[in-house]
């Protein structure tokens, strides 16, 4: 955006602005068309949800408001809008009050990094996969807010379900991206993308493997991996079922929300489903190549960027549109996979939840990352790092090595914990011979 | 423990194998296969995937015939007589004793007769359990499919008489099956109770009660006005006209306002076409002229003189009777009803005494 | 030393899972349930004092009302009961129809039962919408025969209300080809998901002795190991001439209460090809006994059970000559699993006593009556 202005006030008009303002101008402008598009995401994907959901129910779902209802997320809206707001009698009105902002809040900044398309990232922090979770996980403080705040017991247990489950899933989701961030070496969300380029095989890992835009990380065995403890534990943080245990409607009513309403209650809606469509976009841009796919990186070879001043701003614009289109059907394929797993399964109990993270994915996650450091070593390292026997080996074996070397590891890894894990979930079974035989002495 | 014809089976948990997400993979296909299969509709009972929405106010279920919601009453078309008699085994096998009856009474003799005068059930509380329409031995109550019931209006739901009424052809519409097992039975029993109905009582809803309230005025009149010119014996036919004239004149009336200039032959056609209830009125009251007329025509000669003078004489009551009705109201009315229904009840419970006996 | 507090939580009368309104008085200890106290009583309709005030053949829609699930099982146990205070016999064709509806009834209520225990579990409904389209299918055919969809009241004493509409065999039939897709595919998704292996083994386990002195019945007590049927214990009705299998447990939890379910639809299906295949065809007057719409037992009384799909339901009558019983009295399957409620919750988690209560399939109309 920053490099389209420029080149449309600077060249075009001859204006000569300075640089700041620029980017004022360039900032303003993409907050205004984020904070627009924000909420609409919110309202599709819920209708989205529904309809997906609905057909996995042999329903057919809400189709009565507008053309195939499309606009039940703008009726709904309309409800909250219009609802009563009650506030408790007990309640701490302040702390209430501000809760649903505290957890708003952070889901809006966490797009300050994300990519929509090449060149299209709001702002390229270079420790922005640092950002984006460190923000997120600000929100558990609203959480806990609201939920101490309503002064009702079902909220406060939410809340504090909310809370462990948040802190000991972002353990799991941090390391299986640090074994991406070990591969890449960079914690910037662009070069990441930007790493993902080739035709199965990174083009980074190899050279000169031709550039589909296809080169996904979730392609070698450490990005599966990672992605599958990844995705499970973005199904933790954003609250999805079969981890929906803080809102858990058949057990606490509704976790931290049970004393809201109005659009206090609409606002945790909407920070459930944007914080939603973040984990998909991010899942989508770290394992999935984001906006890469066929075709973009050639069309944005062609455009004006800073690398290519002298490029053609028609191609900025064919870039841009089938950059976003890959990104947010990558995004919403993520979208449909939670609503699929939302309707196959039931809920865990919080402490089997602790147990499958603590237990089996902390666990995998760290192997994931010794394998991920093999890799890069049998990859990228060569005499000067002290690995001087891969040195004369051509780039395409020493990809082929470390992928069935890292491959092995994992499967391994996989079901020597998985089975150990299932021995300890028994044993944790086992202890009902305790409440068996007080109950035969009841007899 | 042995059974016979049949085992015990231990129910196997399959233990021992390593569970790795199999059992999770396999319920994502089968949702898989769910949301694949639901882009096409379910309509047969041997289908497992596809949509079976009913989207309902734009489709509705085919109901089949031994649908039941809630109790109505059948007349016969052609004659508008009521199928009830007012034998109260639907008031008695009514477990949440929500149908209220009154038999009616002919007014002549003060005789109760097998025609009710007000019947009333409380839809709002009514189960609909049917048990009416089975006990019914006349056919005359049966179960209707509309089920569209909700109102704002609670009393709303206490159903009267003129409410609950339905032609047969409504009946035979909705369940033709099992209108056709008890078909023969039923109108050969209304045929029985007509014959024992004095004048219009059990005609039914809108025009019966029209007429009933004519003539219960009618009788008033009579009652309060003893010197009157003509004897009491062919007083009876002159009664029995009148007040069909009226209601004949009165459909024709209305026919004729409804069809503007049109010629009054035309009259009922696009009376039909406005209000089926006064079309049907006016046929009946003209069928039924006809008929006096032509039994007037066929009766001993010493009477025929007679009936021309007491025509006017009751033409002329009538009026007087519209008269006296629109100044007092119904009040001479309201306790012959009430004596009515005292009477129904207590010759009711004299029934029940003697069958319990 | 850290020192914690109990801490006391209503989980109803208005709450998403106690399937009704029905209140436990949970006592817990951050998540475990130190003591569970139910409280029932909110849906008292006074059932028992009505149908004293009833003809005999006028209670007969209100047991439609006990267990709005199964009315037909409900309308079977009483007409049962009052056959046998008056001594009516019920013909051939009227006996496999009652046959026919009772384990129909089975068929839904476990689907029906199973689907609401993965929602209690979290499931997003998708179960109970698959069991809820079987379920749907056969109170179809319900509502052709009987006229109405849940409550039937299609039984009458010395028969049934009226006979098959035509069209109702090939629905049935093809009703019975959907059937073991239906069960196998529920089959496939309770199965062997991890998840609800983790939710439901060794879950609210009830012993066999426990479950024999709480007087536990139905798939409940079958699921602890005792292969106690009424169907097999004292065949009533025309039973003894069915072929049909008596699934039991291990041990008693609620994978096993699960496992018992999806077996039993397999059974009634069973018997339900049985009774196409036997059922005789005399049609018309023998099923609709219209004369004997008011029964007049003689003084005495009776006891009369049956094996709904919750378990035993017995209908207790005292006659006094008259035309209304003069003590009636509903022994409901719902209500008597429920008293171990609190011995089977204790030492879980607060998310496992809705797991739990959703096993025991509970319906509260019958509860409270």
């Amino acid at each position: 955006m920053h490099d389209v202005i420029n080149h449309l006030i600077n060249t075009v008009f001859g204006l000569g602005w300075p640089g700041w303002a620029i980017s004022l101008i360039a900032y303003l402008l993409i907050a205004t068309i984020l904070f627009m598009i924000v909420p609409f995401q919110m309202l599709f994907l819920t209708y989205f949800e529904r309809r997906a959901i609905a057909r996995m129910q042999d329903r057919v779902g809400p189709n009565r408001v507008g053309p195939e209802g499309i606009f039940q997320p703008v009726a709904d809206g309309v409800k909250m809008f219009t609802k009563e707001d009650i506030v408790p009698d007990a309640a701490d009105k302040w702390v209430h009050l501000i809760g649903p902002g505290i957890v708003v809040a952070p889901t809006m900044f966490m797009f300050a990094v994300l990519p929509w398309g090449p060149g299209m990232v709001p702002f390229d922090m270079n420790i922005g996969l640092l950002f984006f979770f460190a923000i997120s996980s600000v929100s558990a403080v609203g959480l806990m807010a609201s939920g101490w705040a309503s002064n009702n017991k079902f909220a406060l247990l939410g809340a504090m379900r909310a809370v462990a489950q948040m802190v000991s899933y972002e353990i799991p989701a941090v390391l299986s991206l640090l074994a991406i961030v070990l591969v890449t070496g960079s914690l910037s969300i662009v070069d990441l993308i930007t790493f993902q380029s080739g035709l199965f095989i990174s083009s980074s890992d190899v050279p000169g493997i031709p550039d589909f835009g296809l080169g996904w990380f979730v392609f070698t065995p450490v990005g599966f991996l990672a992605f599958i403890a990844f995705f499970i534990a973005a199904l933790a943080e954003g609250e999805r079922t079969p981890f929906d245990i803080p809102e858990a409607d058949s057990e606490i009513v509704a976790g931290y929300m049970t004393e809201y309403s109005g659009m206090k209650f609409g606002l945790f809606y909407l920070a459930q489903y944007v914080l939603n469509f973040l984990l998909c976009a991010i899942t989508a841009i770290i394992f999935f190549g984001g906006w890469q796919g066929p075709g973009v990186g050639w069309l944005y070879a062609q455009a004006i960027t800073p690398a290519n001043p002298a490029g053609n701003g028609l191609f900025n614009v064919l870039a841009g549109v089938l950059g976003v289109f890959y990104f947010l059907a990558k995004t919403y394929f993520f979208f449909f996979v939670m609503v699929w797993v939302r309707g196959a399964y039931a809920r865990l109990r919080i402490d089997q939840l602790m147990d499958f993270g603590w237990k089996l994915l902390i666990p995998l996650t760290l192997v994931n990352v010794v394998s991920a450091a093999i890799w890069v070593g049998l990859t990228k390292w060569g005499a000067a790092d002290g690995l001087a026997f891969v040195e004369g080996w051509a780039p395409l074996m020493r990809w082929a090595v470390a992928f069935v070397i890292t491959l092995v590891m994992n499967l391994v890894a996989y079901f020597f914990l998985v089975r150990v894990y299932s021995q300890s979930q028994d044993e944790r079974a086992r202890l009902d011979d305790e409440v068996l035989e007080r109950l035969t002495n009841v007899a | 423990m042995d059974i016979q014809r049949g085992n015990i089976i231990v129910m196997d948990r399959r233990r021992g194998t390593l569970r790795a997400g199999q059992g999770l993979l396999q319920g994502l296909k089968v949702v898989w296969d769910h949301w694949v299969g639901s882009f096409r509709k379910n309509d047969n009972f041997s289908q497992i995937h596809g949509t079976f929405t009913i989207e309902y106010p734009d489709e509705r279920m085919k109901l089949p015939q031994a649908y039941r919601n809630m109790p109505v009453l059948l007349y016969d078309d052609e004659t508008g007589q009521e199928l009830c008699t007012a034998c109260y085994q639907c008031a008695r096998a009514c477990p949440p004793e929500v149908i209220h009856i009154t038999q009616a009474k002919d007014p002549n003799t003060g005789k109760m007769v097998p025609a009710s005068l007000e019947f009333i059930i409380e839809y709002d509380a009514c189960m609909s359990c049917g048990l009416c329409a089975e006990a019914c031995p006349f056919d005359a109550i049966k179960m209707d499919h509309f089920y569209e019931l909700s109102t704002d209006n609670r009393m709303g739901l206490m159903q009267r008489k003129a409410d609950l009424n339905r032609p047969v052809s409504y009946y035979t519409s909705i369940a033709p099956d099992l209108w056709d097992e008890v078909k023969e039975g039923a109108m050969k029993k209304l045929q029985g109770s007509i014959k024992r109905r004095p004048d219009v009582i059990g005609i039914a809803g809108h025009l019966s009660e029209k007429i009933a309230a004519r003539r219960r005025q009618l009788a008033a009149e009579a009652a309060a006005s003893p010197p009157a010119p003509v004897a009491a014996a062919p007083a009876a036919p002159a009664g029995k006209l009148s007040p069909e004239e009226k209601a004949a004149k009165l459909a024709a009336m209305r026919a004729a306002k409804a069809g503007g200039a049109e010629p009054a032959a035309e009259a009922p056609a696009p009376a039909a076409e406005l209000s089926p209830a006064d079309a049907k009125a006016a046929k009946l009251a003209a069928i039924k002229a006809a008929n006096a007329a032509k039994k007037a025509a066929e009766s001993p000669a010493a009477e025929v003189p007679a009936a021309p003078l007491d025509e006017k004489a009751a033409k002329l009551a009538a009026i007087r009777a519209a008269n006296a009705a629109k100044a007092a109201a119904e009040a001479p009315a309201a306790p012959l009803d009430e004596k009515a229904a005292k009477l129904a009840a207590i010759r009711a419970a004299n029934a029940a005494k003697k069958k319990s006996e | 030393m850290l020192k914690t507090e109990e801490l006391q939580i209503n989980i109803g009368p208005q709450h998403p899972s106690t399937h009704g309104v029905f209140r436990m008085i949970v006592t817990v200890d951050g998540e475990t349930i130190t003591d569970l106290k139910p409280v029932f009583g909110y849906l008292h309709r006074n059932h028992e004092q009505i149908a004293e005030v009833n003809t005999y053949l006028q209670n007969m829609p209100y047991t439609d009302r006990l267990d709005y699930f199964n009315s037909m099982a409900n309308n079977h146990a009483y007409a049962l009961a009052v056959e046998k205070l008056v001594g009516i016999e019920v013909p051939e064709r009227a006996e496999y129809l009652r046959v026919l509806m009772v384990e129909l009834t089975r068929i839904l209520n476990h689907a029906g039962a199973l689907g609401f225990l993965i929602n209690d579990m979290g499931a997003w409904q998708t179960q109970l919408a698959f069991g809820m389209r079987e379920r749907e299918k056969i109170l179809d055919l319900f509502e052709s025969a009987s006229g109405a969809r849940l409550m039937c009241n299609y039984f009458r004493f010395g028969g049934v209300a009226r006979d098959l509409p035509p069209d109702f065999m090939p629905r049935l039939k093809d009703l019975l080809i959907a059937m073991p897709a239906f069960v196998d595919e529920m089959e496939r998704l309770l199965r062997e998901n991890e998840i609800l292996l983790q939710r439901s083994e060794n879950i609210g386990v009830l012993p066999k002795e426990v479950a024999i002195s709480y007087s536990v019945t139905g798939p409940m007590l079958r699921a602890s190991g005792v292969p106690y049927d009424i169907r097999r214990a004292e065949p009533y009705s025309i039973y003894d001439r069915f072929d049909f299998d008596v699934p039991v447990g291990a041990v008693g939890d609620v994978y096993d209460r699960i496992l018992v379910r999806i077996e039993e639809m397999r059974q009634s299906k069973r018997i339900i090809e049985q009774v196409i295949a036997q059922l005789p065809d005399a049609q018309g007057g023998h099923i609709n006994p219209k004369a004997r719409q008011n029964v007049r037992p003689p003084a005495g009384d009776v006891y009369a059970r049956v094996e709904t799909p919750k378990g035993e339901l017995g209908f207790y009558l005292v006659s006094d000559g008259s035309l209304k019983p003069y003590r009636y009295k509903v022994r409901a399957p719902s209500f008597i699993n429920l008293t171990p409620l609190g011995d089977m919750c204790r030492g879980y988690k607060v998310a496992d006593v809705v797991v739990i209560l959703g096993s025991i399939d509970i319906v509260m109309g019958e509860v409270d009556r």
